[in-house]
């Protein structure tokens, strides 16, 4: 019979499990015994309940016994043999619904089903209503495990059936856990070895015999075998995947008292890299090796193709710490920086040297930190000999998760050449625009069309604007008699030929006419073809007046010459011719029409010595006095010479000098017979005209020289070019020798002067200019002096 | 009388011809050289009572040299000599008559003017 106990807990039933109830019957401690063995020898834990169903079963003297087992929302339930009674489903769903709100108690109710049991025998005596006993089944934390669920036949139970139900209900508690701690173990070392299987390196533990004890599953697949197949055999048979020559019998192992090692194996086709670590044992027996072998094959390929592409690219890379230090660099960059290896330059702390100017170090760090890309940022660096590397960079900066810059790598380009070319390119560049500005000559592009596309500053400085020029065409310029002669050379140049010294007049800006001499050449484009025409015009107005004023005074000189030596040889003849005819007219005896004859011969003779004599005025052989001249006070007296002549024939005299005039350094007689000659000639010319008369004369001081000029209102002058020349005279043949303007040509050269004439522009008349110099203030000292000391 | 004679020295023989004739008829006695350096070797070999020459002849001695020699050799005969010039412009001839003060007769000239100057010069025959 079972004994009630004091105290009937489940806590204390349990602990009393391996100790039977007081009063056990011989039967159920021999079950309860069993059940024991049972549990520790079982590995089945369906069958096992089952076992426990039908053991609970007999021992209680039910008609149906079952465990349930919950598991999650889930509960499997295990029952006694069919001998029982055959639950059906909804019996079973009943039971369950019930047996999970079991709680600690023992409990038997009255259960009301949807549909009576139908028993084996004896169905006639189950109801709709069976009481069922439910012992729940608690793990030591509480846990409610499942249920022990019986149906007896008979009313309550007693203590003694109590306290065994609590005993059945302590084993399965603790056979449930066990189970459950069993189950979890296998499904973790199942779990292990298919983690260690799915690992793709290669793992094999070998014993202190290099016997084979495991190797995971990527080995045995990649020698083509199970897994197990490999056990037990030597490591020696696993040379062909790797070897490290060693003498060891495992071809992986180098220093087997080395509980790790580390190191890289490369076989013919794959590189691995192979971790050991050794695990003594508690014996010998228990000593093992494991090796992991890692392909890094593909690895070591990147990485050998990202180091030749690192070394072999011409642009420089580099990695370096946040303060600018480099990490690594490629060959370019080290021959960019001018070091003799990598290892120099990443040994020198050059960040400092490589900026020549300090300041550009920290607004690079600045920039970088601030923006953390740099892209094409131009720096100048400088070079391990000092010279200067003008670079491109691309940066980027590597933080850590607190944003902290921990790495700066970059890419950088020399660009020193491009540098030197473009700045010397800008150099040639200004250098040409500064000759095409400069220059004195005016510098043109036309098209072929002869329109102008470019003028250069010359000739906007020579008053032309753009809008008059570009886009015009020059010809337009060229003065009307000319533009046959341009349109020429114009066509000869789009031929491809250069046309030098074309001296065309061509229309300045202010639309006076100058001389200009003209170049064009043609500018073809990259095919050879003529597209445009570079024409450069010099204005040589000043240049052909100077010329012609050469040659007219070279052309004097000339005549000075020739008369000179003309009138020292007519000398000779003159004086017999002169001397014979006074001696004939002394002689008495000469009859008087001869004696007419005689004189006649004498006057001509006597002319004919005036004109050698003026001749010789003209070829300057008559030295110049010099003294002081007030030029106004010689032209006044001049004036005077002739005012009577001027005043009865109605010619007015206008005055208009400088007073303030300085004085000029000459002869004032030679002077004063130089403006008379001019005064008589302008006389001559208002006189010739036939209308009032009108003599202007000014004087002024035009730089170092003073200007006199005299301008009539006169017929004009027909040739002012040889107006100077001896015998040029368009007077009738009474008036003169001829020789007059000549004499003041010859005079005013003598002064160091010029005289020249021109016809006026826009009325009648002519105007004689003679400028002679002024008095140097020594001269003019000495001159005082001179006339002070008389 | 025994008046030593007037030596002339001109290369134009018309010149020559008018001026020993103008001379002899007012009673000089004249001798001729054709150039200066006769008229050297002339006033080398006797006396004369002055020297008329022209200042532009060809050949090695001009009149500046005439006169040149005679200051030298014939100091006597330095204020008697007449030059006669056929181009007083010659800056070197203006400067040796100022600074001699050896008188000039201009070609062409008058047999008044050459008289007037001969007398001043040598007095009368």
């Amino acid at each position: 019979m079972p004994r009630a106990t004091a105290k009937p807990s489940t806590r204390l039933a349990r602990k009393r499990v391996k100790t039977p109830v007081s009063r056990p019957s011989l039967q159920a401690a021999d079950e309860l015994m069993e059940l024991v063995v049972d549990a520790a020898h079982s590995r089945n834990l369906p069958a096992f309940l089952e076992r426990f169903a039908q053991r609970a079963t007999r021992m209680l003297d039910a008609r149906w016994g079952g465990v349930m087992v919950f598991r999650g929302r889930e509960t499997d339930l295990y029952q006694s043999g069919a001998e029982g009674i055959g639950l059906q489903a909804s019996h079973q769903a009943t039971l369950i619904r019930l047996g999970r709100e079991a709680r600690d108690e023992t409990e038997t109710r009255p259960v009301p089903f949807d549909r009576p049991f139908v028993g084996a025998g004896d169905s006639q005596k189950y109801g709709h209503i069976v009481d069922v006993t439910f012992v729940p089944i608690t793990a030591s934390d509480e846990e409610g495990l499942g249920c022990l669920c019986l149906i007896r036949g008979k009313g309550a139970t007693s203590s003694d059936e109590r306290n065994l139900l609590h005993a059945l209900a302590s084993h399965a508690a603790l056979s449930l856990e066990n189970f459950r701690r069993f189950s979890q173990l296998e499904r973790s070392k199942r779990q292990w070895v298919e983690d260690i299987d799915a690992i793709s390196d290669y793992i094999v533990v070998h014993d202190r015999s290099f016997r084979i004890v495991r190797t995971n599953g990527s080995l045995a697949s990649h020698l083509g075998v199970p897994p197990a197949a490999l056990v037990g055999d030597p490591m020696s048979s696993l040379r062909q995947i790797a070897e490290t020559r060693t003498e060891l019998p495992c071809p992986f192992c180098r220093d087997t008292q080395q509980a790790r090692e580390e190191y890289i194996v490369a076989s013919p086709e794959r590189i691995f890299l192979i971790s050991t670590s050794r695990t003594p044992g508690v014996s010998d027996d228990d000593t093992r090796t494991i090796h992991v072998l890692k392909d890094m094959t593909d690895r070591r390929e990147a990485e050998r193709r990202y180091r030749e592409l690192f070394d072999s690219i011409q642009e420089g890379l580099f990695f370096a710490t946040p303060d600018g230090r480099f990490l690594d660099v490629n060959d370019a960059m080290v021959r960019m920086l001018g070091y003799g290896s990598r290892e120099e330059l990443l040994r020198a702390d050059v960040s400092t040297h490589l900026y020549p100017v300090a300041a550009e170090r920290e607004r690079f760090f600045s920039a970088l930190a601030k923006r953390g890309v740099l892209r094409n940022y131009e720096e100048t660096l400088r070079r391990k000999d000092g010279t200067l590397l003008h670079t491109l960079q691309n940066i980027t900066v590597v933080r850590d998760a607190s944003g902290k810059i921990i790495q700066i790598r970059g890419l950088m380009l020399d660009v020193t050449e491009q540098r030197t070319f473009q700045s010397q390119l800008q150099r040639e560049r200004d250098f040409n625009q500064k000759i095409l500005n400069t220059t004195q000559s005016m510098i043109l592009v036309l098209d072929t069309a002869g329109l102008i596309s470019y003028a250069n500053r010359r000739a906007f400085e020579s008053g032309y604007r753009e809008d008059e020029l570009i886009g015009h065409r020059l010809v337009d310029w060229v003065e009307a008699g000319g533009r046959e002669d341009f349109e020429a050379a114009l066509e000869t140049t789009a031929h491809g030929h250069q046309v030098e010294n074309l001296e065309l007049r061509v229309r300045r800006s202010d639309t006076s006419m100058g001389h200009f001499s003209i170049s064009l050449s043609p500018m073809r484009d990259e095919a050879g073809a003529v597209n445009s025409v570079v024409v450069v015009m010099t204005d040589i107005t000043d240049a052909v007046l100077l010329q012609a004023k050469l040659a007219h005074s070279e052309k004097m000189a000339t005549i000075g010459r020739l008369v000179s030596g003309v009138a020292h040889e007519v000398n000779n003849p003159l004086a017999a011719i002169l001397g014979f005819t006074d001696l004939l007219l002394e002689n008495p005896s000469i009859p008087a029409n001869a004696r007419e004859d005689l004189e006649i011969i004498l006057h001509e003779t006597q002319r004919t010595k005036d004109i050698v004599q003026d001749l010789l005025s003209f070829a300057r052989q008559r030295p110049v006095q010099r003294e002081l001249v007030h030029v106004n006070a010689v032209l006044r007296q001049t004036i005077k010479l002739r005012s009577y002549d001027f005043a009865s024939h109605g010619v007015e005299v206008i005055e208009q000098f400088d007073e303030h005039l300085a004085h000029a350094l000459g002869d004032g007689q030679q002077l004063q017979q130089v403006f008379l000659n001019i005064l008589n000639n302008a006389y001559d010319a208002v006189q010739e005209a036939g209308q009032r008369g009108r003599i202007t004369i000014r004087t002024s001081q035009q730089g170092s020289n003073i200007e006199v000029s005299i301008t009539d209102n006169g017929t004009g002058v027909t040739d002012t070019e040889r107006i100077f020349d001896p015998f040029f005279t368009t007077k009738q043949a009474a008036k003169g020798t001829g020789l007059g303007l000549s004499i003041c040509y010859g005079i005013v050269r003598a002064h160091g002067g010029e005289i020249l004439c021109r016809n006026n522009e826009n009325e009648p008349g002519s105007t004689f200019v003679v400028r002679i110099p002024v008095a140097t203030e020594a001269a003019t000292g000495a001159a005082i002096g001179k006339e002070a000391g008389r | 009388m025994n008046i030593s004679p007037i030596l002339l020295i001109e290369d134009e023989p018309s010149v020559t011809a008018f001026l020993r004739a103008a001379l002899e008829r007012r009673g000089y006695a004249v001798e001729d050289a054709s150039s200066g350096a006769e008229g050297l070797e002339k006033l080398g070999d006797r006396e004369y009572s002055g020297v008329i020459s022209d200042i532009r002849m060809p050949g090695s001695v001009n009149g500046a040299e005439v006169h040149a020699w005679i200051q030298e050799n014939r100091p006597e005969l330095c204020t008697r000599i007449i030059l006669i010039s056929g181009d007083t412009a010659n800056s070197e001839t203006q400067l040796l008559l100022k600074r001699s003060g050896t008188p000039c007769i201009e070609k062409p000239f008058r047999v008044q003017q050459l008289l007037t100057v001969v007398e001043k010069t040598f007095g009368k025959p």
